[in-house]
């Protein structure tokens, strides 16, 4: 009886709650645009409603086909059944199957049983209104099974690279390249007409920010506004290209996707004392153009590849250190559990990072939307599981399962050897030391009774000398002596940290792994050969029996022969127009599966993908085809009539107005205020102990204040410098392609307030008041603004500016130089934080 | 036109951002965005009418969590185990506890006495005098939580963020996208005191949402909170005056920026960035400070009283950041929950720092009018073992442990669940912490299903795959 009362309870309950849902739906459907419902609102909301109340009647499957009607593709349901059509798409009052759900006549109600509920109702209305799309695994019939990948190869991501013929120009005369036709092309289909070119000082600053991350200096700004010549621009560009610091920035965009960090994160935040070299290796590949195919090989399978020199196997072993960085859970962990993880996290990184593809998914059951079954995924994960990335190490007091590390150079091993033998004997040879000290104290004491009882009892911790018969007090004290000296120094003299590096290496137990039920580490299935992903592969290669497959891993996924290298280099070529131009000619530039967005321009992503490869996979090449188009020389202004059919600016109407990236601004910032170092260093997280963030008794933080170029800045998961944090760096935990880009009030704080901020500004007034004994007030404006934005201050922007120093000026104490550096250095710090800083036109 | 100011310039275009909110339609972070991009008035995110848009009527508005870093052992709080006197010195066998994992170590009762209070009856030991005997009908305790991870590094991400060996987004950050904030001035989930080890800033993290949902800290564990600061909420060198000509100068700046580029939604963002930072900025200092406080209210709470100054502080700062809207507060202890050793000794002196402050806090919301809608939570990443370790610890235990609520609906005077004799393992109920999830957001009307973000081609959220509500904590 009263869990009777209860039922009524609970569902009258339930009934207010759907109510309330359903309200909620009106407000929202109100605000959406057709072009809004995407395939997932079919996943989602559709094909859940026709799985469960219309498919046991309706379906190829249940092989029902009552009145003649099937639901499984559009095809099915446009062509409809007895009764006509049962969709039209965009008109819910001409679909047969809304009039059905709706028991709108007597004649026609479906399901027959019972019928949906009002929201499922509204969401059928609403996909049928909106066009009633479906995923394009449901064009054809024998798509059941999107994690098929004999079906997943019809996906456009996966298609050979096609040459298409570079359409002829129509944009009077302004396409200097083939990506301006493209781009030209697209427009003049939708109806966009290109802005116009921007003017040379925003270009030169365009330029430099994005190859080199920094402002152009004067001189050079100078130069090119004298001579806005094609040629001088491309002169330009290539001596930012061959300059060291263009490895500086786009050896960052590399390390956002190798999720690279100076420490573990996660549940135990250990240092990666050695991280520094793999990231000094990156910047060191992408200054040398390394080819894309070697540098991803090396990255893989640098420690298996052959050397002429320790120097280059110390590098390629370096540069495997990208399968080691990622974080891990340390402890309360069981093995096995931690060694599926690990390469889960490995699998991750490699499918996002070079193939856009999320593969996680397949590790508990064959992937939702993209065809890799869970064998593909245990295929790949007997590679990793064959590989090496953690060892028994000492750290903080004890032996634990670190990250694995490796000696360098001729003496690398051995060192490395004395260096962990020393911390594994260490417990006990401090034991041994006391024990030995207390037998020199019963020694000292001279008790002769008490000596000759120890020595029977524990002749062991008496030197053999002591035991000689008839050796007198003083030999003995002093061969005791001597024992605990020799004792005392091994104990004390720690050898210090070799030079080694995070290097994996091949397993002793090289195995195919056995499919995980559900995903559980410890529930086995059956046994995968190792291999590669089957639908991006056209013929399989045999996995060594000895070795782990990478070098066949790395292999595969840049042959261009395949659907993998096809893939590979639509997601780079992607990934670099992205950095370029701010958005990628793929939107989701981390997802190029079925439910990422298609290509903008696929002709264009196809031509600059085929270019890179005959290139030979160079980025510097593909970079300067780019930014030597007209399209990335366009005004970022805005247009009320292009606006109005393409307010995303998708065909490129106009550039993107970008905003810095946080090592762009600190480092232009420290470069205004002439206290940056070019040039490299090493270790910028060398003097943190093993606990890499501030925990306890341990106080010892990451410092900012390093005065080198923002890529050295440590990187600290969990404990990224502020500035990193504030200004949607990205995240190091997991492959980042693209960062989010936000604007909140944190962001604003920093500016206004930042000690840094200030210290920059307080240097640039000092240099401008030092250049030029010319301290009249709009002059220095003037090159306030030169300095800081390079560009001059509007007559407005003169005004207040000039206005603000004088007011500033007033309430400042001290000599009038000290003074007007203080005031023109509240002047520079407004400029710092404003959008002409922060912007890039 | 002023704009929201948390534009996001990827995601700005509601395609991409329906595309993220995943089921689309049905869904409360998608309004919160949806209603920022038409209103003038968007501070952190939209003030949300929460009654018309969630998923259920919701029981809070807020909640207060109190984490008490390190573990506190339940036998010896809120889960009397007489047997464990009984068996005192004998081993813990698998037997024991129907053939379910026993943790080493002799069996160590509890020292400390157990009593029922109040109409409901609930058990509380001694060590929480002030608790037990004014709010004891208000609690609502559960006996029967469990956890993943045996190290403190795990089991506080899953704590506050549902899984261990991911990066998630916490658990304030997923409140602040479902519901957004009810200020203008501050954000929707504020941390006070945060640890900074065992995952750290993950633990109050937004991972993939929005960046604006992580949790503003208020300094760190290990810092009293007297000497806490928020990074770079006003400047020492800099008066605020001449800050405030230096702001107008900035926007000044801004402004012709945006005049000749026309429309842009970035800098737009920026020049409203700047006026709700300067909001935040003048309105912190007031909420840091207890000068407005009355003598009577400090006593309460036991601010300037050892060993109750730096907790009660912090309660007291979390009742004015509930009072200022702020959706969800995490206050939380330095790490000194973690009795490996002398168990018996120290766990008193922890519980003496926080009892009268906790119950200062209850007792202050209630007599505001604020308790009714705030859910008060109390609980840490595990409990401890009924064995000792070190003769005279207690060694860390997720597989069963205690949590209260009070306040925010949740049923008064109530004990939730039970554990087997030994208090090793849940027998009634288990409630697991993506139970325990599922129902704080159903305390706020979440769906726990439905509040999902679109990442990396999937949908994710809290619970994952788990996840069961326990409307029958609430009444």
């Amino acid at each position: 009886m009263r869990a009777d009362l209860r039922n009524v309870t609970m569902s009258r309950r339930s009934r207010t709650v759907y109510s309330v849902s359903f309200t909620f739906l009106i407000v929202t459907f109100s605000h959406l645009r057709a072009e809004d419902i995407d395939y997932s609102f079919f996943e989602k909301n559709i094909r859940p409603i026709f799985a469960r109340h219309c498919y046991a009647c309706h379906s190829e499957k249940s092989g029902k086909r009552e009145g003649g009607l099937t639901l499984d593709t559009p095809e099915d349901w446009m062509r409809g059944g007895e009764t006509g059509p049962a969709i039209v798409a965009g008109d819910p009052q001409k679909s047969l199957l809304l009039e059905a759900v709706r028991y709108q006549s007597a004649e026609l109600q479906m399901p027959p049983s019972k019928p949906l509920t009002t929201a499922e109702i509204q969401f059928i209305e609403t996909w049928i209104r909106s066009g009633a799309r479906a995923p394009s695994t449901m064009e054809s019939r024998t798509v059941t099974n999107p994690s098929d990948p004999l079906e997943g190869r019809k996906h456009w991501a996966y298609q050979p690279i096609s040459t298409s013929i570079i359409p002829s120009p129509i944009d009077d005369g302004r396409e200097r390249n083939a990506i301006d036709r493209w781009i030209a092309h697209g427009r003049a289909q939708r109806g966009l007409k290109a802005v116009r070119r921007t003017d040379v000082i925003t270009l030169a600053k365009r330029l430099s920010f994005q190859l080199i991350g920094l402002p152009p200096g004067d001189q050079k700004l100078l130069e090119l506004a004298n001579d806005p010549t094609e040629w001088a621009i491309e002169q330009f560009v290539d001596e930012l290209l061959a300059s060291p610091e263009f490895g500086r920035r786009w050896g960052r965009h590399w390390l956002d996707l190798a999720r690279y960090a100076d420490s573990n994160g996660l549940d135990e935040n250990f240092l990666f004392r050695e991280a520094w070299r793999y990231r000094n290796w990156i910047i060191d590949a992408i200054n040398q153009d390394i080819p894309f195919d070697r540098f991803l090989l090396e990255q893989i399978a640098g420690d298996l590849l052959p050397y002429q020199s320790i120097d280059q196997r110390d590098r390629q072993r370096i540069a495997a250190g990208f399968l080691v960085v990622g974080p891990k859970v340390l402890l309360g962990i069981e093995p096995e559990r931690q060694q599926m993880d690990i390469a889960d996290e490995q699998i991750e990184t490699v499918g996002r990072a070079v193939l856009g593809q999320s593969l996680g998914c397949a590790r508990c059951h064959d992937h939702k939307f993209d065809p890799f079954p869970t064998k593909d995924y245990y295929a790949l994960a007997g590679i990793f599981t064959s590989t090496q990335v953690m060892e028994q190490r000492y750290m903080l007091g004890q032996q634990r399962v670190m990250e694995r590390l490796q000696g360098l150079g001729e003496t690398g091993d051995n060192l490395d050897d004395a260096y962990e033998q020393y911390w594994r004997q260490h417990p006990e040879k401090k034991t041994k030391r006391d024990k030995v000290k207390s037998a020199l104290d019963i020694l000292i004491r001279q008790n002769e009774c008490e000596i000759q009882q120890r020595l029977i009892s524990d002749p062991d911790l008496f030197a053999d000398d002591v035991k000689l018969p008839g050796v007198n007090t003083d030999a003995r004290l002093a061969a005791q002596r001597k024992w605990f000296d020799e004792l005392e120094r091994e104990v004390a003299n720690a050898p210090g940290i070799p030079a080694r590096a995070m290097i994996p290496m091949d397993s002793s137990n090289v195995k195919d792994e056995s499919v995980r039920i559900a995903g559980k580490f410890n529930e086995h299935g059956s046994v995968v050969p190792r291999g590669f992903l089957t639908v991006l592969t056209e013929q399989g290669e045999s996995m060594p029996p000895n070795q782990s497959g990478r070098q066949e891993l790395a292999r595969w996924l840049c042959d261009t022969t395949q659907p993998a290298g096809w893939l590979m280099a639509r997601v780079q070529v992607n990934r670099v127009w992205h950095h370029l131009m701010g958005r990628g000619i793929v939107r989701t530039v981390d997802d190029f599966g079925r439910m990422g967005e298609q290509p903008s321009h696929p002709e264009l992503l196809d031509h600059l993908a085929h270019d890179w490869i005959q290139n030979g996979m160079s980025l510097k090449s593909l970079v300067r085809s780019i930014v030597l188009s007209e399209t990335f020389a366009l005004s970022t202004v805005s247009d009320h009539d292009n606006e109005t059919i393409d307010a995303d600016n998708t065909g490129l109407w106009r550039a993107h107005r970008r905003r810095l990236e946080p090592e762009s601004l600190r480092d232009a910032m420290l470069d205004a205020a002439q206290q940056l170092h070019l040039g490299w260093t090493e270790s910028t997280v060398h003097y943190l102990g093993d606990q890499a963030t501030a925990v306890g008794q341990n106080l010892v933080r990451r410092r900012t204040d390093i005065p080198f170029r923002s890529i050295y800045l440590p990187v600290i998961r969990n404990d990224l410098p502020e500035l990193f944090d504030t200004f949607d760096f990205a995240n190091p935990q997991s492959t980042t392609g693209a960062r989010p880009i936000t604007n909140v009030p944190t962001q604003s704080l920093f500016m206004l307030n930042d000690e840094s901020v200030m210290h920059a500004a307080k240097g640039i007034a000092r240099s401008i008041l030092d250049e030029s004994n010319d301290h009249h007030r709009q002059q220095l404006i003037h090159r306030l603004y030169w300095r800081i934005v390079q560009l001059p201050p509007t007559e407005e922007e003169s005004r207040l500016a000039g206005l603000f120093l004088e007011k500033s000026l007033e309430k400042m104490p001290g000599s009038d130089r000290e003074s007007l550096e203080s005031a023109l250095a509240l002047a520079a710090h407004a400029l710092l934080a404003s959008s002409r800083f922060q912007y890039l036109d | 036109m002023t704009l929201a100011c948390n534009q996001f310039d990827v995601a700005t275009n509601r395609r991409e951002m329906l595309r993220k909110s995943a089921c689309g339609m049905a869904h409360i972070g998608l309004i919160s965005m949806l209603a920022q991009q038409s209103t003038a008035t968007a501070a952190f995110s939209e003030t949300i009418d929460i009654r018309k848009s969630s998923h259920f009527r919701p029981k809070a508005k807020r909640v207060i969590f109190l984490f008490m870093w390190g573990g506190p052992s339940h036998v010896d709080l809120f889960d009397p185990k007489p047997k464990l006197k009984d068996l005192e010195g004998k081993p813990l066998t698998s037997e024991m506890v129907g053939g379910k994992h026993a943790p080493g170590g002799p069996l160590m009762p509890s020292p400390f006495r157990f009593s029922q209070y109040g109409e409901g009856g609930v058990w509380i030991s001694e060590l929480f005098p002030e608790l037990a005997k004014n709010h004891s009908d208000r609690l609502c305790i559960v006996r029967s939580m469990h956890t993943n991870g045996t190290a403190h590094g795990e089991a506080l991400l899953n704590l506050h963020t549902g899984t261990s060996n991911l990066v998630r987004p916490s658990v304030g950050a997923w409140v602040s996208y479902g519901l957004g904030a009810e200020s203008e001035n501050l954000p929707a989930f504020i941390t006070i005191s945060p640890p900074r080890g065992h995952g750290g800033i993950q633990n109050y993290g937004s991972a993939f949402l929005p960046a604006m949902h992580q949790g503003l800290a208020i300094g760190a564990a290990e810092i009293p909170i007297q000497k806490a600061k928020i990074s770079n909420i006003g400047n020492s060198k800099i008066d605020l005056e001449t800050q405030q000509e230096q702001l107008n100068l900035i926007q000044a700046i801004n402004r012709q920026h945006l005049a000749t580029a026309g429309r842009d939604a970035g800098i737009e963002g920026l020049i409203s960035s700047y006026e709700m930072a300067f909001r935040m900025q003048s309105q912190i200092p007031t909420i840091m400070t207890l000068e407005d406080e009355t003598s009577e209210t400090l006593e309460l709470y036991g601010v300037d009283k050892e060993p109750t100054n730096n907790f009660a502080r912090q309660c007291l700062l979390a009742r004015k950041l509930s009072e200022r809207g702020v959706r969800y507060i995490q206050v939380s202890t330095d790490y000194t929950w973690d009795h490996h050793q002398k168990n018996n000794k120290e766990l008193p002196k922890e519980c003496a720092r926080v009892d009268r402050p906790i119950s200062g806090l209850l007792t202050d919301l209630a007599r505001r009018g604020l308790l009714e809608d705030t859910l008060v939570v109390w609980g840490a990443e595990f409990g401890r073992t009924p064995t000792a370790e070190n003769s005279d610890g207690r060694n860390h235990h997720p597989s069963a442990f205690s949590i209260w609520m009070a306040g925010g609906g949740a049923r008064g005077g109530f004990t939730y669940g039970s554990t087997d004799e030994f208090g090793c393992h849940p027998l009634e109920n288990p409630m697991h912490m993506h139970d325990f999830h599922a129902t704080l957001l159903y305390a706020l009307g979440i769906d726990h299903k439905r509040l999902t973000y679109r990442h990396s081609g999937r949908d994710f959220r809290l619970t994952d795959v788990f996840g069961e509500v326990r409307s029958e904590l609430f009444s």
